[in-house]
């Protein structure tokens, strides 16, 4: 670790400014929690904690929402649901975007400067230009209320190739393929031998972030399902507000489930997610 | 046969760049190259379904440039680029800077923390801010209370839509930039750094004459990657303004505009345009972001 | 040491993930195929037809399965199955506001099963108060059968009022009700109490005042109503009412926690209530039970419209449902169990309030209970009484669109109003507003005129329209 600006023992102006940061940070996820175990009544009258009589009693928290939710509403399937779409489609879609970059980044074709500045520019269009006419491409294609119908588009991800391209521009060389292919290594073995154990660091993180952007996607899932059965949490928890609109406490629980395991996947990986993340602005 | 192997391999390697471009290369096609040019022919067109679609030529784009309504979108959104870009970028610098400095403790602990907003989905964000902001019983109002003894009595959503946003996007994407500058800061050659103590530089000296030439693509791209996702804006204010535009449409963005127009008033021609007149504009900054990258780089 | 391979554990995981899921899904049971499916929209619907249909199914085919969906996905859904053909429910009840939408293409491209005829050949056109079909109605054809009448009046704190002495009868216009009410108001410091619960923001509001006052923001013709006398009188009034010096309206906002909070704690006093309002205040508010009574609208002018109103929700059928003119009779035949049967208009006011359409019922003696919740007034008689009143919905697909624009019109003036750039000076008032309203009618008419389909069939209809609209009327 570099230290750049100041030197000293404990940084006391750095520190003060990350725990303002950290603080403002935390409190709505304090506030979030705390509001998913409050009755009606308690949401109204306290900010945080509950109050009895003017005390602040914590006994009044209450896990009745979470049961709520997971009997009579069945936010289980959609747990599952949202889990398929975005391991299955971040899975997909990674091997499908590292194949492409590793073919513009490591192989000269015809072709390949126009295929690269497509890619490129379509990174740039605004995904709900595409919600009408995709729509009815998924209705011919019998795909409309499936999962699939979510997750094959997701596969081909512009912005995928371009990460796994600038990768594999830094971590492979033309040369080293060369070397393998005189040994008489087949090109489709050197891509799984070679290619992908290179560009570790970005398969881990590009999985992730796609797992994250499936997880967390509200518009397309909500246009492309129609059976309830289907819903991702994204849909299913939108759609406590328009059914209990008064009840916060059970909108706070949804979200709740939403969010923690993304939160846990996100400690358990947070090494790889960030270096990955930065590599593409970094060496970019 | 080892003289044939090679020339066996160049073939196949000629191939491989194909096959490996294959599957990318349909899906890509099918589900977004396909659908962009249904696109553009659907800005030339008014219609309602199959049956009843007329081609209109221009008219969509020429009353797109009349429409008081489209440019209340396009005002909202450039506002909400400039204070989420303004705002939120120095102070991710501030926390980069403050995350690398020597003598902090616990640092894995707050990069971890700050980026954690980040990995929470608008929808649920949404969902969330909509509550906090809530006149009477809303977090912040009652923050300002306890703190200036008196809230605001009229909703956030109504005057303040676009503060609601910027802070909002603040909460979740300070951290997500932060990331991306302490990423460059790592990579800032330490014998300049130790250069310009030794020459006695200030601290922000240092930051303005070492620090930020080295940083600079890294803040170019980051700069870009703004811009472009806040001129996106769109779910956030759809579900806390209630699938609307907000009092006055103060909270009508660009994307909002057009998914009223195509998912709620059908007409898909014009919502068409919309699109691709911001796809237009994205494509243009894009590229002078490049050219400028390239210029610099040359001198 | 364990070979990862190319991927780290993190990918590991989620390629896991993605195999038990995958499994898993594919385990899962896929639910029985239904005879007929019914998407509604409101919880509270769904509530109550659960018995009906259940009571159907034993006895009737199709069997009819009923599911609940939120209002954007139900509408988004019907305008991509009109447009493109995707599947979508046998039978839909849809709110006004999406119903409209699927007006705005060629009146044989609109996606729902005309029923004009048929609801003639049955005399439902008499049977059921005429106004009620006018949101289904485009160019002179009906596409759904009404669900209410959804008439408003004024639901107030009884007990505030009549502990102050205040004999609601005597109110019998707006101006009554401002110079009855104003002593009632406390201002200023943490006591703040106003009469009316409105506020500038809601749309919804300013529709009902608009509609009460014989104002409209696209006519039966289709053409652009916003800029006229009575709209700009109302507007005037409102932000009088929302940001003059004496205002008299706070914002409690309905279906929100502060709004409720605000009306239970008394801060505001009066509240605009559609019939179907009664039942959310009940099960929201059950603290206001034995506090709140009914009166109707105070009127614009003497002698004028003590009604308005506010909402409103239909059953269609899909074109696309109707396979076979058997098939259609079924699906009829469910749809008129479900909305025009005297049992289930007793159980639409049982639970949920709602005074049924359908006018050979409102002798029914349940319309005469006393409720508690209202201090023994019997709310079901009091709509009935009001129902002949009530105003046309537009079932333009431009309407709500004008609303928005007159909307944005009135914020603009009370904020103009608030921060003294109007000053209190009634003539510049009136001109801005004008102004305003001016603006607002040229933004929506730019945009409806640009709609190739309506323009011309606006014109050829125009004879039609007045003809249905007469023939299921007054």
């Amino acid at each position: 670790m570099k230290h750049i600006l100041l030197k000293g023992r404990t940084n006391w102006p750095a520190m003060i400014v990350l725990i303002i940061a950290g603080v403002v940070t935390l409190v709505p996820f304090v506030w979030l929690v705390l509001a998913s175990m409050k009755t009606s009544g308690d949401f109204f009258t306290s900010t945080f904690l509950p109050r009895f009589e003017g005390k602040i009693d914590p006994s009044r928290l209450t896990l009745e929402h979470y049961r709520t939710l997971f009997t009579s509403l069945d936010l289980g399937r959609a747990l599952l649901n949202s889990l398929c779409i975005a391991s299955v489609g971040g899975v997909l879609s990674t091997l499908v975007s590292a194949m492409a970059g590793v073919a513009l980044a490591c192989y000269e074709f015809k072709g390949k400067r126009l295929a690269t500045s497509v890619v490129l520019a379509s990174v740039l269009i605004p995904a709900p230009l595409l919600l009408a006419p995709g729509y009815v491409l998924l209705h011919q294609l019998h795909l409309l209320d499936s999962l699939a119908g979510l997750i094959l588009p997701m596969v081909a991800s512009a912005f995928g190739v371009y990460l796994f391209r600038q990768a594999a521009k830094s971590s492979l060389s033309k040369e080293m393929l060369e070397a393998a292919r005189i040994d008489g290594c087949s090109e489709w073995r050197m891509f799984w031998i070679i290619a992908l154990p290179l560009l570790r660091p970005m398969i881990g993180a590009f999985m992730m972030v796609t797992f994250l952007g499936a997880w967390n996607n509200y518009i397309q899932p909500q246009v492309v399902l129609q059976s309830p059965e289907q819903f991702p949490l994204s849909v299913a928890v939108t759609q406590l507000k328009g059914q209990f609109y008064q009840d916060y406490g059970l909108q706070m629980a949804g979200t709740v489930v939403s969010i923690i395991p993304v939160l846990i996947l996100l400690s358990l990986l947070r090494r790889e997610f960030v270096a990955g993340l930065t590599a593409g602005a970094v060496k970019g | 046969m080892s003289a044939a192997q090679p020339m066996h391999n160049r073939v196949r390697a000629s191939l491989a760049p194909y096959g490996l471009l294959l599957p990318f290369a349909v899906l890509f096609g099918l589900f977004t190259l396909y659908p962009l040019a249904r696109s553009l022919v659907l800005a030339f067109q008014q219609t309602f379904g199959p049956e009843a679609t007329r081609y209109v030529g221009l008219a969509n784009f020429a009353a797109l440039l009349k429409d008081s309504l489209f440019w209340v979108a396009v005002r909202n959104t450039v506002l909400y680029t400039l204070g989420s870009v303004l705002i939120q970028l120095p102070l991710a610098m501030i926390l980069a800077l403050a995350l690398q400095s020597k003598g902090v403790r616990g640092k894995s602990f707050f990069r971890m923390l700050l980026f954690a907003p980040a990995t929470v989905g608008v929808a649920y964000a949404a969902i969330m801010f909509g509550v906090m902001f809530e006149k009477q019983t809303g977090l912040i109002n009652q923050l300002l209370q306890s703190v200036t003894g008196r809230g605001l009595d009229f909703p956030w959503q109504q005057e303040h839509v676009l503060w609601m946003l910027i802070l909002a996007s603040l909460w979740m994407f300070t951290g997500f930039n932060m990331i991306f500058f302490s990423a460059a800061l790592a990579n800032v050659r330490e014998e300049l750094v130790e250069a310009s103590t030794l020459d006695g530089a200030s601290a922000w000296q240092r930051f303005v004459h070492v620090i930020v030439p080295e940083i600079r693509p890294v803040a170019g791209f980051v700069v870009l990657m703004s811009v472009i996702g806040s001129l996106q804006l769109f779910e956030l204010p759809y579900l806390i303004l209630n699938n609307s535009g907000g009092p006055d449409n103060r909270g009508l963005t660009i994307i909002t505009y057009l998914y009223q127009n195509g998912f709620e008033n059908g007409d898909l021609g014009y919502a068409s345009a919309v699109g691709w007149m911001l796809a237009t504009v994205l494509i243009l900054i894009a590229a002078a972001q490049r050219v400028i990258a390239a210029r610099r780089s040359v001198a | 040491m364990l070979s990862l391979g190319p991927f780290s554990p993190g990918a590991w995981l989620i390629i896991a993930s993605a195999v038990v899921s995958a499994v898993l899904l594919a385990m899962a049971k896929p639910p029985a195929k239904s005879e007929a499916t019914m998407w509604t929209f409101a919880r509270m619907h769904a509530l109550m037809y659960e018995p009906l249909v259940a009571d159907w199914n034993k006895h009737n085919s199709p069997k009819v399965e009923m599911l609940q969906l939120g209002l954007p996905a139900i509408e988004r859904r019907m305008l991509a199955s009109f447009f493109s053909g995707t599947p979508c429910a046998d039978l839909m009840e849809v709110e006004r506001r999406a119903v409209a939408r699927a007006f705005a293409g060629p009146i044989e491209s609109v996606g729902f099963v005309d029923l004009t005829d048929r609801l003639n050949r049955d005399g439902l056109l008499e049977k059921i108060n005429g106004p009620s079909f006018s949101p289904w109605s485009s160019r002179g054809r009906v596409f759904g059968l009404p669900h209410d009448v959804h008439p408003v009046m004024l639901g107030y704190r009884a007990d505030i009022v009549e502990a102050a002495g205040i004999d609601v009868a005597k109110i019998e216009t707006w101006d009554d009700f401002e110079r009855v009410m104003r002593p009632l108001q406390e201002m200023g410091g943490k006591g703040e109490r106003f009469a009316l619960s409105m506020w500038e923001t809601h749309g919804d509001h300013l529709e009902v005042l608009i509609l009460q006052a014989g104002g409209t923001l696209i006519d039966e013709q289709g053409a652009v109503t916003i800029d006229s006398e009575i709209n700009r009188r109302v507007l005037v009034r409102v932000s009088d009412w929302c940001a003059g010096p004496d205002r008299i309206a706070m914002d409690a906002p309905n279906f929100t926690a502060s709004g409720n909070q605000l009306k239970v704690a008394g801060k505001v006093i009066c509240a605009f209530m559609p019939d179907w309002m009664g039942d959310v205040w009940k099960h929201e508010m059950p603290e206001l039970a034995g506090k709140v009574k009914l009166m109707p609208l105070p009127a614009w002018e003497k002698g004028g419209r003590r009604t308005s109103v506010w909402g409103g929700t239909m059953l269609g059928i899909p074109k696309a449902a109707a396979t076979s003119p058997e098939r259609f009779e079924q699906l009829y035949a469910f749809a008129s169990h479900l909305y025009l049967s005297q049992e289930v208009a007793r159980e639409l006011y049982r639970k949920g309030g709602i005074i049924t359409p359908v006018k050979t019922f409102w002798n029914d003696p349940i319309y005469d209970q006393p409720d508690e919740y209202f201090c023994g007034q019997a709310p079901g008689r009091s709509y009935i009484n009001l129902a002949g009143d009530v105003p046309l919905r537009s079932s333009s697909p431009f309407n709500a669109r004008a609303l928005d624009h007159i909307t944005s019109a009135l914020v603009r003036l009370c904020e103009e109003r608030r921060s003294g750039a109007l000053a209190q000076d009634a003539a510049k008032i009136e001109t801005r507003a004008a102004e305003l309203l001016k603006l607002a009618q040229a933004q929506m008419q730019s945009k409806a005129e640009r709609n190739v389909f309506l323009s011309h069939a606006a014109e050829a209809s125009a004879g039609h329209s007045a003809g249905v609209s007469e023939g299921g009327g007054r």
